[in-house]
């Protein structure tokens, strides 16, 4: 996937400026950023939810500005939502048969499939229960479980790690690099540091809707632009 | 089991006008079955894909009005008129729906009001075609005939319970294949998230427009029976908005989302409505003795509570919604968890 000069103002103000990098397949890029730098109004932009105000977004060869979110779903890219969205009053299992539905017409395929899902990301033992019932961890495996049951070929992460307890957190890293080896490109924004830098392959940072800095995690660690970002200018 | 039930319960709806000779028995029968079918296509749209519409009584009349119309027009018998009335309801419904599916949530729900209530004033002012507010009276309905045999020349109620008996089975059948499948997990997706179901590849456009098109089909078979049988038209009886809130209402009360939902809903209101405005609950509390027939109480109750069963009908609406948000049907399931709540479609 690349990112060509991707821009989204609201009013005057400009939430993401000339943003422009690439994905490539099979790796993950971590997001990262301070509060407000516009990463999630980016993925917003990317699976056409927002659609961007200027550049291109292109995805396989495709552009795909402009495109609705369902029709960026079918080409392959899936993403989850910081807040979770679960369809509270499905059950867990119904909840990713409606994503596995994607690929298939039949109900019973999808079941299969989405039970394969669930297993992978360990909540079979919950497949009954209402996702609305589920506790905020599980939610986010439900959210996770739900997109990968898509077949996407690249997922968009949007803090999936957030509010889970360091147990929870370590499983989810285990899951992603699983992911990863199972082919599926993911572009990841967390706010746990060490997390990213466990999982990256490539990180870009953005600050005020730019791209600050891009590179491997050590290399952004050692970046005085990032840390001046981050932690403030040293007088 | 479950099988065994419904088969038990449609085989003694299909044997009952044997043994029930009573008019008034099989006419409330089949003002139920009208009105289960108009729940239980709304269901499909409101229960199912979360779209609250407060306009069916559009397709209703369109049903009614086509089908009386082609009857008394150009001799088209009622069983071909009725499959019209749904093919112009289903136009109407797509048409409706491209533009009022643009809305969420509320905004929707205004929407469709307005739209019902254009088609009602429209008819009202179309004098030519639709005869205004004078209506339009079925004068004779074609015998049905099979080959050479007379099959119904619909003298009495019977053939018309049939006929919606007839549709109520169709409708469940049609809701239960619904949720069974892809369309069902679609709209079902839609009413919980919308931008979630939009995410995970659902056309909301394209589903929306579905459940409103099965939807309207039905509602305008409701409709289109609702005129046959009645023998009478107009504005104020096929397209108002208590029709179309009277929809909403079997479903609320019935179980919203449910497929028996909007039957139990009808079994319970239909007759409920129809006997406050016979005055049954006056006659009711003189037969037990309550107060004299000849009281000062009895001769009050006699002259006003008839025309007080609106008022009744509207606090026994707000009572159940109280006491049993999920309707009749949540009396018979398992509580759901407290953080699910079945909430307005959301906005925004």
């Amino acid at each position: 996937m690349e990112l060509r000069g991707v821009s989204k103002f609201f009013g005057g103000l400009a939430a993401n400026a000339g943003v422009s990098f690439d994905v490539n397949a099979g790796e993950i890029v971590g997001l990262i950023g301070p509060n407000g730098a516009g990463k999630t109004t980016l993925f917003n932009c990317i699976v056409g939810y927002d659609p961007p105000s200027k550049g291109d977004v292109i995805f396989d060869g495709r552009r795909i500005n402009g495109l609705r979110p369902d029709a960026v779903c079918k080409l392959g890219m899936a993403r989850t939502w910081q807040k979770v969205r679960p369809l509270a009053n499905l059950s867990v299992l119904d909840n990713v048969v409606v994503g596995a539905l994607r690929r298939t017409n039949s109900v019973r395929a999808a079941a299969v499939a989405a039970r394969e899902e669930l297993r992978r990301v360990g909540l079979e033992a919950k497949e009954a229960m209402p996702a609305g019932a589920l506790p905020i961890g599980e939610r986010k495996k439900l959210e996770v479980a739900r997109v990968l049951a898509t077949r996407p070929k690249m997922l968009l992460l949007d803090e999936v790690m957030g509010g889970l307890n360091p147990a929870e957190s370590e499983a989810m890293i285990a899951l992603l690099l699983e992911i990863r080896a199972a082919g599926i490109t993911q572009m990841v924004i967390e706010h746990d540091m060490k997390a990213i830098m466990r999982l990256s392959d490539r990180v870009v940072v953005l600050s005020s809707g730019e791209t600050l800095a891009e590179g491997t995690p050590r290399e952004i660690v050692a970046n005085p632009r990032v840390i001046e970002a981050y932690l403030g200018a040293d007088e | 089991m479950k099988a065994a039930g419904i088969a038990l319960l449609i085989g003694a709806l299909a044997a009952l006008p044997r043994f029930v000779e009573s008019t008034y028995v099989l006419h409330l029968l089949i003002l139920v079955f009208i009105n289960a079918v108009a729940g239980s296509a709304w269901n499909l749209v409101g229960g199912y894909a979360g779209q609250y519409s407060i306009g069916h009584a559009a397709y209703f009349g369109v049903g009614a009005y086509t089908t009386m119309l082609l009857m008394q027009l150009k001799a088209v018998a009622p069983w071909w008129g009725v499959w019209v009335g749904a093919g112009a309801a289903l136009a109407t419904a797509l048409v409706i729906g491209s533009i009022c599916f643009r809305l969420r949530g509320p905004y929707f729900v205004l929407a469709s009001i307005a739209v019902a209530e254009i088609f009602r004033v429209t008819a009202l002012n179309v004098k030519g075609l639709t005869n205004g507010a004078e209506g339009i009276l079925a004068t004779e309905i074609p015998p049905l005939r099979f080959g050479a045999a007379v099959v119904t020349d619909w003298s009495t109620k019977v053939p018309f319970y049939y006929a919606g008996l007839g549709f109520a089975i169709a409708v469940v059948a049609v809701s239960v294949l619904v949720s069974r499948s892809k369309l069902g997990y679609y709209f079902q997706a839609i009413r919980e998230d919308q931008d979630a179901a939009h995410s995970l590849g659902i056309d909301l456009t394209f589903y929306k427009n579905a459940a409103l098109a099965i939807s309207a089909v039905f509602t305008s078979l409701a409709g289109s029976l609702f005129g046959v049988y009645v023998g009478f038209i107009d504005p104020s009886t096929v397209l108002p908005l208590e029709l179309s809130v009277q929809i909403v209402m079997i479903c609320l009360i019935g179980g919203i989302g449910t497929i028996a939902g909007p039957m139990i809903g009808a079994a319970v209101l239909i007759p409920l409505s129809e006997g406050l405005r016979s005055n049954a609950l006056t006659d009711a509390l003189v037969g037990a003795g309550i107060v004299g027939a000849e009281s000062k109480t009895g001769a009050f109750l006699k002259e006003n509570l008839a025309h007080a069963h609106v008022l009744i009908y509207g606090i026994l609406v707000v009572i159940v919604i109280l006491f049993l948000p999920e309707g009749v049907v949540g009396l018979f399931k398992a509580p759901r968890p407290a953080s699910a709540g079945r909430g307005w479609p959301k906005a925004g």
